[in-house]
């Protein structure tokens, strides 16, 4: 109903959010003044036709003036030109002419009857103006709703929820608000972020609590301009929203009292609905958690009975039959014990390392230490392995000082040259490259051996991934797992691929800040 | 009082701690062992021993205040063994008065390297070191301070030689980072620690064949440096 055509006057008097006009009357003075001009219009009018029209059929003419000043006027100045119609009929047309007294009786029930139909008319038109007016308010506020169930269907967060309401109220009532949720312990608290443009900041809780004790709204003109009013759940009051309105004694009319009402229910519906997706959500990533757990729980379960089978069998055979046995075989036994026992050793490192960095609580010991250190230390590690391998070590500037935890970066190091040495054949060199570069560090692992499975080079780095399924010595699949938490952690990452000539390379890149000043020259 | 070393173990692993008592036994020491810090630092006050091997994760109290109070009695040599491998834990235990550490696990020969060597800068605390040191080709000579490998001497800025000679003092221990940096730049630039590395990094070049790979001087990462023993 967008009154193109409206009988009742000029469209105007937005409402704050730019909708639906209101029909609204002229001002006073200019309805009088119409009051005033119709019945003079029609005394001019018929004037030129006296001689060939009865007065009674003048009254018609005036009728039609007094009608449309009922109209477009309202009651007041239809009253008001109704008697000055009475006063210009009796001057200018009634017998005797030219003065107030009317000396035909018909003229004066004509003049009582026009007046009755002036009175009802205008009566009847402010009557059906007023309905308009109602039913285009009633229109509105249904338009409000539907508008603010629109807005809030499409909200899939709390966080959104808030604001879209927020914004509404603030369009609807034209006040300030704000939504005061009560924390984990029922205590309200003021809400954190930044304030949006219809925040009202600084609302007192002590209202807020009186409101989450009764359950009733609290405020308005006693207290203070603002208005507490509890947002009610399926499940109790989810929290109390401050507003002050623009206009606290319209807030207060039946009707706009319904439509708030109306508003905070939707609202907290629309809280409510949010939230339990928020915690389906959470739900559904505990399942996936435990669900890794699991996982994790039965490959730890595998990788650690193989070893301890290993060790328990190897010991209790050499307890039984260690006189008669023959010193190599011993040797053997106890070799291999150790071995396992190590190789066990080593993985539980594995799981727990990838259990605590995952678990968030890894916080970086971050220092500056020089890019040699690092690969040194690494290398020194692994001496004994590597010492049928010939290694490549192309480090840019070894005294480059790089800031990272060198814990951390040494065990993804160890974990890259594990993985070398156990995907290439023994003899096969390995290289390994630094280049440091302002704000970023570059590491290069590479090997000659068959390389990495096209389309694989992403998964390497899950979890429990393995190239080759079930191989009885490869381990728990966690090292390169580690290495992309660890290099994650840092902010940076680890790619795979293949080298030219063959075989992989793996390449960690971790962005760097300024080095430090280098320690004042005070000894020299 | 027999001429055999007193060695106390704290550590509250019965396995552990008959393992180590039966492989030091059999290098001649007399010790004594217990499961418990309490237990332990009661044992330490009568027995009085030589060397303490600590167990950082002990069950009634944090190593470092084991350590502390058996810093307070005397000056004996700690040596700790420690299961959690963080290197935070270590360090503070090395500045808080520990000497040496070994990780979990740990084979013979490096426990008994360590407690050598923790042994040999006790019986020389106190003296200055002077004379000669030597380990494999590096040869320190701290009278007339000159470094050689091999036939080649060494030219070394004040820093790198008083670096080097820390290190010698303590070889076969590690060195803390902090250590050296207090030893050296004294307590106000406690926080710089990239000072130790920055000058570590041109001492290993002036020394080892190949710094990124070193023979002489060892890291132990996140905690310090280790100078490799002579013979």
């Amino acid at each position: 109903m967008a009154a193109s055509f409206s009988p009742f006057g000029a469209p105007g008097g937005r409402t704050p959010d730019g909708t639906h006009p209101l029909p609204a009357r002229p001002a006073r003075l200019l309805t009088y003044a119409w009051g005033l001009a119709a019945p003079l219009a029609c005394t001019l009018l018929a004037w030129p036709f006296r001689a060939s029209i009865r007065p009674t059929h003048t009254l018609l003419v005036y009728l039609l003036g007094v009608y449309f000043v009922a109209i477009r006027c309202g009651r007041g100045p239809s009253i008001f030109a109704s008697f000055l119609t009475a006063a210009a009929f009796a001057f200018f047309y009634a017998p005797p002419i030219f003065s107030l007294a009317i000396s035909e009786s018909e003229n004066l029930v004509g003049l009582a009857v026009m007046l009755v139909v002036a009175v009802v008319t205008s009566n009847l038109t402010e009557n059906v103006r007023s309905q308009a007016r109602i039913a285009a308010q009633r229109e509105r506020r249904a338009s409000a709703l539907y508008r603010l169930s629109k807005s809030l269907a499409g909200a899939r967060r709390e966080d959104e929820v808030v604001m879209i309401g927020g914004r509404h109220l603030y369009g609807e009532f034209g006040g300030l608000n704000t939504l005061i949720l009560p924390d984990r312990h029922g205590r309200p608290r003021h809400p954190g972020g930044p304030p949006s443009p219809h925040s009202l900041r600084g609302a007192d809780l002590a209202p807020v609590r009186e409101v989450l004790g009764r359950g009733r709204p609290v405020g308005a003109v006693p207290g203070g301009p603002v208005l507490y009013l509890p947002l009610r759940g399926s499940e109790g009051i989810l929290g109390v929203w401050a507003l002050e309105p623009a206009d606290v004694r319209r807030v207060w009319l039946p009707e706009q009292k319904r439509l708030l009402d109306t508003f905070l229910h939707l609202i907290a519906q629309a809280l409510e609905r949010a939230r339990s997706a928020e915690r389906a959500k959470l739900a559904s990533i505990e399942m996936e958690a435990e669900r890794l757990r699991n996982s994790l729980l039965s490959s730890i379960s595998h990788d650690l009975r193989t070893p301890l089978a290993m060790i328990v069998g190897a010991t209790g055979k050499l307890e039984e039959g260690l006189d008669a046995m023959d010193p190599d075989y011993r040797r053997r036994l106890i070799r291999a014990v150790r071995e396992e026992a190590l190789r066990m050793s080593d993985q539980t490192a594995k799981i727990l390392e990838m259990a605590r960095l995952e678990s968030g609580k890894a916080a970086l010991n971050r220092q500056w230490t020089a890019v040699e250190e690092i690969i040194g230390s690494a290398l020194q590690a692994r001496e004994g392995a590597l010492r049928d391998r010939r290694l490549e070590v192309d480090l840019d500037d070894g005294l480059q000082l790089v800031y990272l935890d060198v814990a951390l970066i040494q065990q993804a190091m160890l974990n890259l040259l594990d993985n070398a040495m156990k995907y290439s054949p023994p003899g096969s060199p390995i290289a390994i490259a630094v280049q440091v570069s302002p704000q970023r560090l570059g590491i290069d692992v590479a090997d000659r051996g068959p390389g990495i499975p096209p389309g694989l080079e992403q998964k390497i780095f899950d979890k429990f991934f393995q190239v080759q399924a079930e191989r009885a010595q490869s381990g728990v699949g966690l090292g390169l797992a580690i290495c992309k938490a660890i290099a994650e952690a840092h902010g940076g990452a680890i790619h795979a691929g293949n080298r030219d000539g063959g075989g992989a390379v793996f390449h960690v890149a971790l962005p760097m800040p300024e080095p430090p000043p280098v320690p004042p020259p005070a000894d020299e | 009082m027999d001429g055999k070393r007193k060695l106390l173990i704290i550590e509250d692993d019965p396995q552990m701690r008959w393992f180590l008592e039966s492989c030091l036994a059999e290098q001649g020491w007399q010790t004594q062992a217990a499961g418990t810090a309490r237990a332990g630092l009661a044992l330490a006050r009568g027995f009085q021993p030589d060397l303490v091997i600590l167990d950082l994760g002990l069950p009634d109290m944090e190593g470092l205040d084991v350590i502390a109070c058996l810093r307070r009695r005397s000056g004996r040599p700690i040596v700790i063994l420690s299961a959690r491998n963080r290197e935070s834990d270590i360090t503070s235990a090395l500045d808080g008065g520990a000497d040496d550490y070994l990780a979990k696990p740990f084979h013979t020969s490096e426990l008994l390297a360590r407690i050598r060597a923790v042994l040999r800068r006790s019986a020389a605390a106190g003296e200055p070191v002077d004379g000669v040191f030597q380990a494999g080709d590096l040869r320190v000579e701290t009278g007339s301070r000159r470094v050689f490998v091999g036939e080649r001497e060494i030219r070394l800025t004040p820093i790198e030689y008083q670096l080097l000679t820390i290190l010698a003092r303590y070889a076969g221990r590690v060195v803390t980072h902090r250590q050296l940096l207090a030893e050296i730049w004294g307590g106000a630039h406690i926080d710089q620690i990239h000072y130790v590395r920055v000058y570590m990094g041109h001492l290993r070049h002036k020394l080892e064949a190949d710094p990124a790979r070193p023979f002489y001087i060892l890291t132990e990462a996140g905690v310090g440096y280790r100078l490799r023993e002579g013979g």
